[in-house]
């Protein structure tokens, strides 16, 4: 005879390390529905609401992260302080030392429990010491939050913003669960004026937002998960037993993994805001249909990439000027390069001598194609940039390879672009022209994904080692039929990435038109499909170790 | 704008029908595994009378497909013992692997002798794991320095730190898997041939330089006699035999690299041994169960035995028969196996025969990863057919840790296991190894003289 545990009902609202809340668990269901209902009872009711929600938002995220929840709460209190006292006192150097404060105390906070270890082992290894590593647990979110608090300071201070008038308009700002954990990155001056108002729900927020959620669970929970699971993780793993075939197969399932993953979770979080009354923009505009790498930049994690470039190029020169810190950067990288290239990738001194050329001439070319030495820095702005936003990813030289691979890609194809402006060079979009410039790019990203996916340098060299050296084309057949079903999903995946805008929103807009009795069949269809792929291993999204 | 209240009527409507759906299937009879996964009150509410796990069933006898014929002196159930090398004879007092006992103790006691051990396996032993850390260990306590035979080329050479190969592309390669398979294959399954190839293999395991290193090239049969080139110089080789081997320098230095002149000579690898002292020679093999060695030559292996005479056997197998999650019958392995031990046993001659069993490996059941249901029905089968063989076995997978000790490998900081489930990763195999060592260790110290000696 079935028999209610107690002990285990009690235990459902604590935090527990192994299973944390996700949008994918049961808890999530009981908390959502329980929300939504006391929520939509007091709509109307701007401040009751508004606590409410906070209340809310900080019990998912303690139950997402544990005792965690103070650190966003603390961070809210001093964030919301130092911008007001930044919007009050009329003196400049006042206010910049206080921005300075507020900058440091945020990256403080970032670089202490992403960073440390990774400095400690970096010392350790240059000087030979042999200090021991931190225990530290790395809170879920921290690298999102952070960088909305500091998006807040800089906007006041810029005066594109005034602050929050209410401490409790910021802390749900801060806390507010659907975006808490993965993002999207949300800036003050689109989320703050939505709070305060008045909110109606029209049929097409409904159809909208569930379009986003169930989309989203599908994308992240059947799609990236399988694929994670039975294929992807095993080769990464240890890409020297597989065949280049193999290997070959799992850079492409990754791409997947990490767009389904990351971009359903995203629709997801913007699915749920939709029903609550808030509008999030879109995280990601099909990514692997850009033509080019800045087509790419502009497509995927917008939230961060727009970040990235109003609070890091911009202030660095952008495509004006260069800082002190271009410079610096410059140089640092070249060396950095030069060393990888002799030391990891055992090229001679002439070489990399020669590699360090020929990538000094892609960041030249613009100014001296055009005649304007303001040129110069655009490049290292860039580079830096995209170096600085890979490290935002995880403490690991992978992801600053990784980044810089991006950054010299952008370099590249900006150089490109003043090359075939120069000679007035016109490329007819041919739909032939347009699909090999769209493989193109594509098979760069998957390149540089081996080193984002990779656990350290040497499993993403043995990679494409693999991939170039061990293809072996003869273990197709058996290939084939042993990966049957990932194959099956990595085609259907393929399908659903080459589907247009066009039919998408054609689609999104015949979806809206469903009675409501449709969507809630389509909901518990989806929930048997997921019984019949859920693995009782919770797989965290990729990015909630950012 | 219209107001609509579609999204509390959603939330709220199939919340209601998400808890009922629940609900009855606590309280009714229904049991797919897919249903209650998703069952919102699965955590809360314990429903004793079933269960969606596979359980192992350890006492399932219908499943022993050896026969296992009653010895007073002899008990089976000693296969189950962990870190035990054992031949089933209740006084475990007593040496099991005598040959091989007896001629370390001569070597230890400054005799100038060559003790081989042919360590077969899988993928488990590719580019020298476990194999290296268990020659590395016996190398430190009875002396040898050499990394012992090296295929021409193998799939895990790029990977192998024990000893790093150059070769030439244009190498023809017959083994196990090749349609047309030569009768000389050798016992690493490999044969090469080649006209004006090349290869390079330096030895990364020789710790003492200034020893001279003999590179022997071990090679096959062929029509007509035929010639290799060492550095500048010609070396003539007969190749009138099924088996041949032939010194192609003594030098300190660990490296060599040699040129065939034509394409008839089959050609198997090079051996890097000391004047004396103990060589591991690693045969790994992706892929296979141990029951494809039937394919070599008996004659083949007798003139081996003539010309590089091995005192050890140990056949690592096993992971790849467990290829099927729910398999639990291995009858058929039994069945293949048992010639082959048969086979080995008549042509290595004095040897000690060894079988170690496979080592954890897991699937994932109802999406957790637990040890193969049918893997202590195969580790037993393995005993089975070593005692019906009168040869050894060593349990690799108890000595592993057992019954999900893959899953905990894995999942273990830092990691000891692939995610894969199957392979243990280098410092997992280093661990592997060095369980072996201690337990050959044992069996060695059970030695009469040594115990006389140290009296």
């Amino acid at each position: 005879m079935p028999s209610f545990n107690i002990q285990a009902f009690l235990n459902e609202f604590i935090y527990d390390q192994k299973n944390p809340l996700l949008f994918n668990n049961g808890f999530f269901v009981f908390f959502f529905t329980l929300f939504i209902i006391i929520y939509y009872l007091f709509r109307d009711k701007i401040v009751t609401r508004k606590y409410i929600f906070c209340f809310f938002s900080l019990y998912f995220f303690y139950k997402a992260s544990g005792s965690f929840v103070l650190l966003v709460i603390a961070s809210a209190i001093i964030d919301f302080w130092i911008s007001r006292a930044i919007f009050q006192i009329r003196n400049v150097t006042g206010k910049f030392i206080l921005l300075l404060s507020s900058i440091a105390f945020n990256l403080g906070m970032l670089v202490f429990f992403k960073y440390t270890n990774f400095f400690i082992q970096l010392t350790n290894e240059l000087t030979s010491s042999n200090f021991q590593l931190l225990n530290i647990l790395l809170p879920v979110g921290i690298s999102f939050y952070t960088f909305e608090n500091l998006s807040y300071t800089i906007d006041i201070y810029r005066g594109h913003l005034k602050p929050a008038r209410k401490f409790s308009d910021y802390l749900l700002f801060l806390s507010f669960f659907p975006k808490l954990v993965m993002g999207p990155i949300v800036r003050a001056q689109d989320f703050l004026p939505q709070i305060n108002r008045k909110i109606i729900f029209s049929k097409s927020d409904f159809a909208y937002g569930y379009y986003l959620i169930i989309s989203g669970l599908f994308k992240k929970l059947i799609i990236s998960d399988f694929l994670t699971l039975n294929y992807v993780d095993i080769i990464f793993d240890d890409p020297t037993r597989y065949t280049g075939l193999e290997n070959l197969f799992a850079v492409y399932g990754y791409a997947l993994v990490i767009y389904f993953d990351f971009s359903g979770y995203s629709d997801m979080a913007i699915g749920i805001a939709r029903w609550l009354g808030f509008h999030i923009p879109d995280n990601f505009l099909s990514p692997y249909q850009s033509e080019n790498i800045s087509e790419f930049w502009k497509r995927w994690h917008i939230s961060l990439s727009s970040w990235l470039k109003n609070y890091l190029y911009i202030p660095m020169g952008g495509n004006k000027k260069g800082t002190f810190f271009t410079y610096i950067f410059g140089v640092v990288f070249f060396v950095f390069v030069f060393i990888t290239s002799t030391q990891l990738l055992h090229l001679t001194y002439k070489m990399a001598i020669m590699l360090l050329v020929i990538l000094l001439l892609f960041f030249l070319l613009p100014s001296l194609i055009k005649k304007d030495k303001k040129l110069i820095p655009t490049g290292f702005n860039l580079l830096a940039t995209m170096v600085l936003g890979g490290f935002w990813h995880g403490a690991s030289w992978n992801f600053i390879i990784w980044g810089s691979l991006h950054g010299i890609g952008l370099v590249v194809h900006k150089a490109f672009l003043v090359i075939m402006e120069k000679n007035n060079t016109i490329v007819r979009n041919y739909w032939l022209i347009h699909i090999l410039k769209v493989v193109f790019t594509f098979h760069f990203v998957c390149f540089c994904w081996i080193f984002f996916k990779a656990e350290n340098f040497s499993l993403a060299i043995d990679m494409i080692y693999q991939i170039i050296y061990d293809f072996n084309l003869a273990v197709i057949v058996l290939f084939v039929k042993k990966y049957k079903y990932v194959l099956g999903m990595v085609f259907f995946a393929y399908f659903l990435l080459s589907v247009s805008k066009k039919t998408h929103t054609k689609f999104i807009l015949n979806f809206t038109r469903f009675p409501l009795i449709c969507h809630i069949a389509i909901f518990f269809l989806f929930i048997f499909l997921y019984g019949f792929f859920k693995s009782s291993e919770p797989i965290l999204p990729i990015y909630l170790k950012f | 704008m219209k107001r609509s209240n579609d999204i509390i009527i959603f939330v709220v409507g199939s919340f209601l029908l998400y808890f009922i759906f629940s609900l009855i299937c606590i309280f009714s009879e229904v049991n797919f595994p897919a249903i209650a996964r998703i069952n919102l009150l699965k955590d809360i509410i314990q429903n004793d009378t079933r269960s969606i796990n596979f359980e192992h069933n350890q006492n399932d006898q219908g499943l022993i497909p050896v026969k296992i014929k009653g010895v007073s002196s002899k008990d089976i159930s000693l296969y189950l013992r962990p870190n035990l090398i054992t031949n089933f004879n209740t006084d475990t007092s007593k040496v099991v692997l005598e040959n091989i006992v007896k001629k370390l103790d001569d070597l230890k006691n400054n005799k100038s002798t060559k003790i081989r051990i042919a360590f077969f396996g899988d993928s488990m032993i590719e580019g020298d794991l476990i194999t290296q850390t268990f020659r590395k260990l016996l190398q430190d306590k009875f002396g040898g320095q050499g990394v012992g035979f090296v295929p021409i080329m193998c799939p895990s050479d790029k990977f192998r730190s024990t000893a790093i190969v150059k070769i030439s592309n244009g190498w023809q390669v017959e083994n196990f898997q090749s349609s047309l398979t030569s009768k000389n294959l050798f016992i690493s399954g490999y044969l090469f041939k080649g006209q004006n190839e090349w290869v390079e293999i330096v030895d990364h395991t020789i710790t003492d330089t200034q020893i001279n290193i003999q590179k022997n090239l071990f090679y096959g049969y062929a029509n007509f006699p035929s010639k290799v080139k060492v550095n500048t110089e010609n070396i003539n080789i007969p190749a009138k035999e099924v088996f041949g081997k032939i010194l192609l320098n003594n030098q300190r230095s660990g490296g060599i690299k040699i040129s065939t002149i034509d394409n008839k000579l089959p050609i198997y690898g090079i051996s890097f041994e000391s004047q004396s002292g103990v060589f591991v020679d690693n045969f790994s093999y992706r892929g296979i169960s141990g029951v494809e060695l039937n394919m070599i030559d008996t004659a083949l292996i007798k003139m081996l035995v003539l010309k590089n005479s091995y005192d050890l056997i140990i056949l690592q197998y096993g992971v790849n028969v467990l290829f099927k999650p729910d398999g639990k019958n291995f009858n058929w392995y039994a069945k293949l196996l048992k010639p082959v031990i048969q086979k080995l046993k008549n042509s290595f001659g004095k040897a000690d025969i060894l079988i170690v069993s496979t080592a954890d490996r897991a699937f994932r059941y109802d999406g957790t990863y637990k040890s193969a249901v049918g893997i202590d029905s195969l580790v037993k089968v393995q005993a089975g057919i070593a005692y019906e063989n009168g040869v050894a076995f060593y349990n690799q997978f108890a000595t592993m840790g057992g019954e999900n000790s893959m899953v905990s490998w894995v999942n273990s900081t830092p990691k000891l296991a692939n995610k894969d489930h199957i392979h243990p990763n280098p410092s997992g195999a280093k661990i592997l190894a060095e369980n072996f060592f201690n337990a050959f260790i044992k069996d060695f110290n059970k030695h009469p003289f040594l115990s006389s000696r140290q009296q």
